[in-house]
């Protein structure tokens, strides 16, 4: 578990991976009837029947009541992800978007939602696809009121697999030293948190392509503040993703040593701005 | 073409002066440096402020000589290479057919920390070669001790004489012998002190923040990150090139924080391994470079226990 994940950005947008289904559950309770609490409609999406989501669902104060008014909803993963169809990150995140205007429409502050997902990163294909799909949807999640924990289950995926996932998210609980997640336009492309090391420079390869970045005016604009450490070859694939972009990668991090690596190495299309 | 006693020769001419009195060493270096501005070469003087004064007092007004600013140069081994080397190939896009340079290490830097300036004046046989340069490195045997003294011998081919003279030293030996010799480890004081942290097979990551943890604030924040950087590096050929166990010790005393990294391995073939970066794309090159530019000091040893690899962030000087 990273140390910085209380801290973490405040939109909402957890992944959390689990060897426990009872300890999926006891979070969902909690974070979903703190939705219930702030007036947000409220969804639990799992495998299984509707009674059985129910039967999870069981400590979550006023559930009957709040599923009978509309504040809350049980949806079997099939409905909502299409398994006989191949994921479409963007349809998905359409559907999530009309789902938190009609939720907002009905009188509701937001959409907020457990969303146990295993099912559709079992191979490597899913998981690329469904990378791409955490990183689009955690990009609605930043400027629109809806917020999500996306489970994932440890015994079936193993570590490294979630990793990809996790690596996506601006908080979890998952062994990854590194997340990449939205931030506000006007702090950058995209934002960094945590290590970046020879660990993990292949997971930062493919979690830049995937996150497809927009450069904006030749500047592709990292909001870094929360980074504790890079090395010189994750500074290097960074320098690398702006190139092929056809543009410069600009670093904002408190971290001097970054600068005095990119100085030291002579590296050109990459820029670290420390800021105190 | 080259002019003087470097004429006819290709590529470094590394000679030391060893000069017990300043007209001793002003014997040697006014007709070098005064010959390269006659012939249009670049005559440059990278001393301390003292020796620079004496020069520059010595020398005719508008000599032409060029002096580089304070000892900056000589902070750490791979940096200096790293400067001199843009330094060079800048005067030679300029059209020199020979440059003139005369340096000396600061004091400081002959005492705990000359196992890395020996192995500066030993490699830079070999980083210096592709340059028409013709150097000078002068030691002052009233400070020096026998073993630098000893060291330089080995690691210049020739010694400037007052008398005019270049002599070829016989003890000089080729860097990829020089630098492959066994040498010992200076244990610094604190060493002799329990290790504030202990860790067997660290991750780069748990060996990241062991090091802030040793930072009781003693030490510029920008100097702890460094050290960080170093210590990630060094990890992380350990892990990768090195042979299990790896143990990592970290010290931290009042002004200094000093991290060793022990395998059971040879540690790097690479005989300029830290000095220059690996050019031939030997293992953990870049790492090791790395790490010799962001300490204040990087001290090797091979032994029975395996290789270690010490690095020092804060003050590395303690008494010999």
């Amino acid at each position: 578990m990273t140390s910085d994940v209380a801290t973490s950005t405040a939109y909402g947008h957890i992944c959390f991976a689990y060897d426990d289904p009872a300890t999926l559950d006891s979070r969902a309770v909690a974070f979903l009837a703190a939705g219930l609490a702030a007036g947000e409609q409220v969804w639990f999406v799992a495998p299984g029947t509707r009674d059985a989501l129910a039967r999870r669902l069981d400590g979550l104060p006023g559930l009957d009541d709040s599923l009978r008014r509309g504040a809350a909803r049980l949806v079997s993963t099939g409905q909502t992800y299409r398994a006989d169809e191949p994921f479409d990150p963007e349809t998905q995140v359409r559907a999530y978007a009309a789902a938190t205007e009609a939720a907002l429409a009905a009188g509701h502050t937001g959409l907020r939602l457990v969303a146990e997902a295993t099912l559709l990163v079992r191979t490597p294909a899913q998981r690329n696809v469904f990378a791409r799909y955490e990183h689009l949807i955690d990009r609605y999640m930043h400027r629109r009121p809806m917020s999500a924990i996306c489970a994932y289950d440890r015994r079936e995926l193993g570590e490294p697999a979630i990793a990809e996932l996790a690596c996506m998210h601006p908080e979890t609980n998952a062994n990854v030293l590194f997340r990449l997640h939205s931030c506000g336009p006007a702090e950058g492309a995209v934002a960094l948190a945590g290590e970046l090391d020879p660990s993990n420079h292949r997971l930062f390869a493919a979690a830049l392509e995937r996150a497809d970045l927009r450069p904006v005016d030749g500047e592709l604009v990292v909001e870094a503040a929360r980074l504790r450490f890079i090395d010189h070859r994750c500074l290097m694939q960074l320098r690398d993703h702006a190139r092929r972009l056809g543009v410069t990668a600009v670093l904002r991090t408190s971290r001097s040593a970054a600068a005095r690596l990119v100085e030291l190495l002579d590296l050109a299309d990459i820029r670290v701005e420390v800021t105190r | 073409m080259r002019t003087g006693a470097a004429a006819g020769h290709t590529g470094y001419f590394h000679e030391a002066i060893f000069f017990d009195s300043d007209e001793h060493l002003l014997a040697v270096v006014l007709p070098f440096l005064l010959g390269g501005v006659e012939a249009g070469e670049p005559a440059v003087v990278g001393f301390g402020q003292r020796n620079a004064d004496l020069v520059r007092r010595a020398l005719p007004p508008d000599s032409g000589v060029t002096f580089l600013p304070g000892g900056d140069v000589y902070v750490r081994p791979t940096a200096a290479i790293r400067s001199y080397r843009q330094l060079l190939a800048s005067y030679v896009a300029d059209g020199a057919q020979q440059i003139r340079i005369v340096g000396e290490l600061p004091t400081a830097g002959l005492g705990s920390t000359w196992d890395w300036w020996a192995r500066y004046e030993s490699a830079i046989n070999h980083a210096y070669d592709d340059f028409p340069l013709w150097s000078m490195c002068a030691y002052d045997t009233r400070i020096a001790s026998e073993q630098v003294l000893e060291d330089v011998a080995r690691t210049h081919p020739r010694v400037a004489l007052p008398d005019g003279t270049h002599l070829p030293i016989g003890v000089y030996t080729e860097p990829r012998s020089y630098l492959t010799e066994p040498r010992p480890m200076l244990l610094d004081p604190v060493q002799r002190s329990a290790p504030m942290v202990e860790l067997t097979d660290p991750t780069p990551a748990q060996a990241r923040a062991a090091v802030y943890t040793a930072d009781r604030g003693q030490l510029p924040a920008d100097d702890v990150e460094d050290l960080v950087v170093a210590v990630s590096e060094t990890v992380t050929n350990a892990l990768r090139h090195g042979r299990p166990p790896m143990r990592m010790s970290i010290w931290s005393a009042d002004d200094r924080i000093v991290v060793a990294v022990n395998d059971a391995g040879e540690g790097p073939a690479d005989p300029f391994a830290g000095l220059l970066p690996a050019t031939s794309g030997s293992p953990g090159g870049l790492g090791l470079w790395i790490s010799y530019q962001s300490c204040n000091h990087v001290a090797m040893h091979r032994g029975p226990e395996g290789f270690t690899l010490r690095l020092t962030a804060g003050n590395p000087h303690f008494p010999v």
